[in-house]
């Protein structure tokens, strides 16, 4: 994205990432809600990162630099994490974020919405053990939506279970 | 008389399908490879596959996750879970073939150009490309046979021939680190 010549200064990077993490990825609820977020920042035809807070006090490489650095940092930490860890991140993300879960569940295992979800230049491997975990994340949240759907009453609406069941 | 025929006809209809078969393998594989061709791309290859492979292989073959989705999840979960982790390794097979392939093919460029080779290198080096096709069969045949968790029984050596490749790379990296003559002609 950036021409070499143009490359910004790392010390200002960091202060620019940590901005981020202190402003605006501290009030996101789990490590999944911040990999969300953060590849919603990026344009889909551009590959390029916008955040406009972030662009009031930092130029547009810099703010480029810092929300890919932490997408990738998000990512990374999310895609190599214990399958248990993942399917708890990705619960919390569903119950914290989305008043249906069932839908959501259906709507991204139909359009595989999580494919947007990892960042352009990652190991390929990496990506794909991400977007198979989220494949399975989704199965065992679904199972558990059946579950508690049976155990209901089958007149009330669809909620996710609480973590201590 | 006509026993014999036909089954002459079958056992050649089978080496047909065969040499077929290894033809369409080779022709895959080479297209996997134009991707990657010169130095540069070699030694990306190297770091970023040594890079993220351990953690990774431990991640993707160690007990953990299983344990977790046949204690906590569904019949049908665990069965697409397995089935995931399945096309993972397959998919960890190939990138350990076409990149093993692909340092043979930019070393052999090279070797081709080079007016100083180095036999007892150039034997290690061939040795070594072969141990790691040889292992690549076997874990596949573990994979078809068993599934995917008997490679967890088999991780040291799956690492072992993620080791073996970064080490052959290296190899490849050390013996192409050659005066500039000796550079791929594209």
């Amino acid at each position: 994205m950036l021409e070499p010549s143009e490359q910004p200064s790392p010390i200002i990077v960091e202060e620019a990432l940590r901005d981020l993490r202190n402003r605006t990825l501290a009030r996101l609820d789990g490590d999944f809600a911040k990999l969300v977020y953060l590849a919603s920042t990026r344009d889909y035809n551009t590959g390029r990162y916008v955040h406009d807070g972030l662009s009031f006090r930092f130029s547009e490489p810099i703010v480029e630099r810092a929300l890919a650095a932490a997408h990738r940092e998000v990512f990374a930490s999310l895609a190599v994490s214990p399958l248990r860890t993942f399917v708890a991140q990705v619960e919390q993300y569903i119950r914290s974020g989305c008043a249906r879960p069932d839908e959501l569940v259906t709507t991204w295992n139909s359009s595989e919405a999580y494919r947007v979800l990892a960042p352009a230049a990652d190991h390929p491997l990496t990506v794909r053990l991400f977007m198979s975990n989220v494949k399975v994340a989704l199965a065992i949240v679904k199972a558990t939506l059946v579950e508690h759907q049976r155990s209901q009453d089958p007149q009330s609406s669809l909620q996710l279970p609480s973590p201590g069941r | 008389m006509i026993g014999i025929l036909s089954l002459s006809a079958v056992a050649l209809l089978l080496i047909g399908l065969l040499l077929f078969l290894l033809r369409r393998s080779e022709a895959t594989l080479s297209s996997d490879l134009s991707p990657l061709g010169s130095d540069d791309e070699l030694s990306n290859a190297y770091e970023s596959f040594e890079a993220c492979c351990g953690e990774l292989l431990d991640r993707m073959f160690g007990p953990d996750d299983w344990d977790f989705v046949l204690n906590c999840a569904p019949k049908q979960v665990q069965r697409l879970f397995l089935s995931e982790r399945k096309e993972l390794a397959r998919y960890w097979l190939c990138q350990v073939r076409i990149r093993a392939k692909t340092a043979m093919r930019i070393h052999v460029a090279h070797a081709r150009n080079s007016d100083k080779l180095e036999p007892f290198l150039e034997l290690r080096l061939a040795i070594d490309y072969l141990m790691v096709r040889a292992k690549c069969e076997l874990v596949a045949a573990v994979l078809s046979l068993r599934g995917p968790m008997a490679l967890r029984k088999m991780i040291k050596q799956a690492d072992g021939l993620s080791d073996q490749l970064t080490a052959l790379l290296a190899l490849v990296s050390k013996a192409d680190a050659l005066p500039s003559h000796t550079r791929v002609r594209r």
